[in-house]
């Protein structure tokens, strides 16, 4: 067992990557080109997002040789406005898998940056050419970096580093890779501009290697709200994270050193004096309430070892044994490990012990969930059957298992907080698709927040009908957390809303030119397969997907039907000017008369009143 | 000489008279749409409903008429706006027929659209509108000048006189031409002035027809022999009435042995829900002599097996209220049990003139005490 396990701890993330590059997308030269533009390009779209510039992306690929058939070794160069990365942090962003600063609960295009060192990695692999990086985060100066990465030992080697003069801030990241730009084309296009189309705060250029430009200006100046780091939702919580989140309750029984024996010399007012311990307690039960938690302990774990400051000095503090009341520490005068027992009669037994067992669950959940208050962690607490004041460092592992059950089954717990969601917002997305499309009818509608297993999401959606839409039939544009999905639509929950909508309801018959934008938001996007292609059929996404869409199909028929009356009065005028003077004509005769009677007044009557 | 000129002075008079009378409401029915229109309105008329829930059988007159619903046509309804500019056509084309002495048959109605613009989709839309301006003014097509193609023909010694343009006074017998005279314009218009047949014998089919010509029928049996063609056409049945009302004609039908020819006989005997908002197109007093579903097993004929749709239409027909008594009902159930049927000409099996010798005198007897 222990060898087997030895040899699993022998691959570094950069191998396991390697081995399993086709799980992130980089399966073949035409899929992995499209890969890597989406990396680079969202991690320059997120660092802007992050510090509210207003994203300049210049996207280039450019063939090594020209003249070589595909699929061939490629340069792409993705080029932002962003903050930069400081010069120090270069090597192992971008030479180390799984380093990042995309940790905590926001919704963000990628996770932990790790595609985009996927793409590195797959590039040197197939091209044997370093990473090439410039950054700036001052506007002056530049680093410029080239590296590769270390596949066995995870670790980047630095080939240069140099520093230029600059006057932009932003980061370039530029690398060779095998790709097909051939078959890749289209669908980056496609990439491109449904990213711009989500993006309207952004300007996006993408130089082709045929030598073709695609520029899509910033349509809006104003950037959606930044989403805000939150604590998690006890729903979507697993005894693992429980444990974790356990850890960072407790308090570390601090290390008794000169600096933090001084801190409680000045906390007590005892700078320059040295008294004795009876006389340091007495002056800390007078100042108790003033005194920070870290002295508190330290006072505490003085009155079990009965020891002044220069006693204190010499020795360390190993354990201290809950069950058994002991505390254990090591004296240096002696080199061996000692014990006192502790009263736990003692005012300070507590002190201690709420110390190493953490934080109480009410005083637990309310911190570190988020929406959780006061009365609901008591509620909670009487539902799971623990005793609310019941320690959570203290809890055994049955116990925590049946915490963790607990959360997930309690149902008086808010929905979770949206405000770590960003949506791009109903006026944006008008305004993009207004753009993009010039349609005769456009709808959106931002749904209010809602979540799926302890995770929330939203979902915006827009339609737009005629005008330069010029398909035959329904497109929807999938996006998740302003990503578009632009492979396996067919098994994607919003095509199944779509198209379970009966659109001759709506007023939307045939092959209507019809343009569905549905955009989900959330800290985590239920995607059905590791490429990140399609969003599965949760039932809470399903129904919310579902009022959108029925909102917005309303509105279309509202529309649909004023269009409709209009054509219909249009098409009546019609039928009325070319029989009524027939029938003048016909019955002219048949009573005998030579003048045909005025139907003027009758034609003018029904003219459909214009542009309705 | 003179007597005869007098004769043809009033049935020309008559025919003038008709005309006058038709011209004058086709004006009336003009005028008023014309003044709709002058006033800034929509144009509308009624017309009675030829819906079946309005078609009812009239005991005391023996035939189908409508009841007394009726539909409003309005050139505002933008589903009827086409229907009604085709009727106003039809009027306006049927009074310039009229008024000129022109004569036109449902085809040419059809095709003559097209000079002014009318777009009929197809024939039976011609058709239909024709019906629609019978219903409105309750006249027969023949009124106004439209007949349908000539299928029927008619032989025996009867005289006639034409009355119509160019022909009027001028005379003739049926029995001139042993293919018959075919029962067209001139013919149902013509004066009929003498015969020495005592009997109509309407046969269904024209192969017969010659056969009877050729036994000479006529004069055996005293006849005037009548070729429907099937269903008969309106001119035709207006032509049996005539027969049978102006020359004390009892009429007899002959038709094949099945239940269409026992339908053809009714047509003849009591009109059709077709022509529901017509009357004058009934003999009442015709006979139905045969080939009745009895006869097929009397005279032992050879059948052939009932299709589907024959045994449907005697299940239809049960539902006819004409076909709640008498042998009507007697055949059609016999033909149900049989569930085959005979050809007229089934009676060829015993000889060519079997039908002629035998079968017709009989049936000629038993129409007596019909």
């Amino acid at each position: 067992m222990s060898s087997i396990k030895e040899k699993f701890n022998q691959i570094s993330p950069s191998e396991f990557f390697y081995r399993n590059r086709d799980l992130a997308g980089f399966s073949n030269p035409t899929r992995s080109l499209y890969t890597a533009v989406r990396e680079f390009v969202e991690n320059g779209l997120d660092a802007c997002d992050q510090k509210g510039i207003l994203p300049d992306i210049h996207l280039t690929i450019k063939a090594v040789d020209p003249e070589k058939p595909d699929p061939k070794p490629y340069i792409l160069t993705v080029k932002d406005n962003g903050p930069g990365i400081e010069s120090k942090h270069v090597p192992l962003a971008f030479g180390t898998v799984l380093y990042g600063s995309k940790f905590g609960l926001k919704q963000a295009r990628g996770m932990f940056g790790l595609g985009a060192t996927m793409a590195i990695l797959y590039g040197q692999i197939t091209t044997n050419k370093p990473v090439t990086v410039k950054s700036s985060t001052d506007a002056k100066t530049s680093d410029e970096f080239e590296l590769i990465l270390d596949i066995q030992k995870n670790k980047p080697v630095i080939l240069k580093h140099k520093t230029k003069d600059v006057s932009k801030k932003g980061l370039s990241v530029s690398i060779f890779l095998e790709g097909d730009y051939s078959k890749a084309g289209a669908k980056i296009r496609d990439y491109v501009y449904q990213t711009s189309l989500i993006t309207p705060y952004a300007t996006i250029t993408f130089d082709d290697p045929k030598g073709e430009k695609y520029h899509y200006p910033r349509i809006i100046k104003t950037m959606p709200r930044p989403p805000t780091i939150i604590r998690p939702h006890p729903y979507g919580i697993d005894v693992e994270t429980i444990r974790r989140m356990i850890v960072e309750s407790q308090f570390e029984i601090p290390t008794i050193d000169d600096a933090m024996i001084e801190k409680v010399r000045k906390d007590l007012g005892l700078s320059k004096k040295n008294l004795s311990f009876t006389a340091i307690m007495a002056k800390a039960k007078t100042r108790w309430k003033n005194l920070s938690r870290q002295v508190r302990v330290v006072i505490a774990l003085m009155s079990f070892l009965k020891m002044d400051f220069e006693k204190l000095n010499k020795i360390r503090i190993e354990d201290i044994d809950v069950p058994n009341k002991k505390l254990f520490y090591w004296d240096f005068g002696d080199s061996q490990s000692k014990s006192v027992d502790m009263d736990p009669e003692s005012q300070y037994y507590r002190q201690l012990t709420n110390t190493v067992q953490g934080e109480t669950l009410t005083a637990f959940l309310t911190k570190r969930f988020q929406r959780v208050g006061p009365t609901t962690a008591v509620k909670f607490a009487q539902f799971a059957g623990f005793k609310p004041e019941k320690r959570i460092g203290s809890m055994t592992n049955q116990e925590l298992v049946k915490l963790s059950d607990a959360l997930q089954k309690f149902d008086d717990f808010m929905s979770p907080d949206p405000s770590c969601l960003a949506p791009l917002g109903e006026e944006p997305l008008e305004k993009g698709m207004r753009k993009f499309f010039e349609p005769d009818f456009l709808a959106v509608i931002q749904r209010n927040a809602s979540a799926y297993s302890g995770f929330p999401f939203v979902v915006e959606m827009g339609i737009a009908y005629g005008g330069n839409i010029n398909t035959r039939g329904i497109k929807v544009y999938r996006y998740a957390n302003r990503i578009p999905l632009l492979y396996d639509e067919g098994s994607d929950v919003v095509l199944k809303v779509v198209n379970d909508i009966d659109w001759s309801r709506y007023k939307a018959k045939g092959d209507p030119p019809l343009v569905i934008v549905s955009h989900i938001c959330s800290t985590r996007i239920p995607y059905k397969t590791v490429g990140k292609e399609n969003v599965a059929d949760r039932q809470e996404i399903e129904k919310e997907l579902k009022l959108a869409i029925q909102f917005i199909a309303r509105k279309l028929s509202v529309f649909m039907n004023k269009k409709g009356q209009a054509e219909a009065a249009k098409k009546r005028a019609n039928l009325y000017a070319k029989y009524i003077p027939l029938i003048a004509q016909f019955c002219t005769e048949l009573a005998g008369k030579t003048k045909e009677p005025n139907v003027q007044k009758i034609l003018q009557e029904e003219k459909p009143i214009e542009n309705e | 000489m003179s007597k005869k000129s007098d004769k043809a002075k009033a049935l020309q008079k008559k025919a003038t008279e008709k005309q006058k009378n038709i011209l004058e409401m086709l004006k009336s029915h003009g005028a008023k749409i014309y003044e709709d229109l002058d006033n800034g309105q929509f144009p509308k008329f009624s017309i009675p409903s030829r819906s079946v829930s309005n078609i009812v059988y009239d005991k005391k007159l023996r035939q189908y008429i409508l009841g007394n619903s009726t539909a409003l046509r309005s050139s505002r309804n933008t589903s009827q706006l086409r229907s009604f500019t085709q009727l106003m056509w039809l009027a306006f084309f049927a009074n310039r027929l009229t008024n000129e002495k022109k004569s036109s048959t449902l085809r040419d109605i059809y095709y003559s659209s097209q000079a002014f613009a009318i777009d009929f989709e197809d024939q039976a839309e011609s058709d239909n509108i024709i019906v629609d301006l019978e219903a409105v003014t309750s006249r027969p097509r023949e009124d106004f000048h439209i007949f349908p193609e000539e299928r029927s023909s008619i032989f025996g010694d009867l005289n006639i006189e034409y009355t119509i343009p160019g022909y009027e006074g001028k005379s003739m017998n049926l029995a001139n031409h042993p293919d018959g005279y075919a029962i067209g314009p001139s013919l149902t218009t013509a004066e009929l002035v003498d015969t020495s047949a005592e009997i109509v014998i309407a046969i269904e089919k024209g192969g017969l027809f010659t056969r009877f010509v050729e036994e000479q029928v006529d004069k055996k049996f005293k006849s005037i022999i009548i070729n429907t063609g099937g269903q008969a056409p309106r001119s035709t049945r207006t032509l049996l009435k005539r027969l049978h009302d102006e020359m004390k004609l009892p009429v007899i039908i002959l038709t094949d042995g099945d239940v269409y020819g026992e339908h053809i006989a009714m047509v003849i005997k009591s009109g059709s829900a077709n022509a529901a908002h017509l009357r004058e197109l009934t003999v009442p007093d015709a006979k139905w002599v045969g080939v009745w579903a009895t006869d097929i097993e009397k005279y032992k004929l050879p059948t052939i097996p009932m299709t589907e749709s024959d045994i449907k239409r005697c299940y239809d027909l049960q539902k006819d209220p004409r076909y709640l008594d008498g042998i009507w009902k007697k055949e059609l159930e016999v033909f149900l049990r049989l569930k085959r049927k005979a050809e007229l000409e089934a009676f060829s099996k015993y000889g060519l003139t079997n039908i002629t010798e035998k079968y017709l005198p009989q049936k000629l007897e038993l129409a007596k005490s019909l």
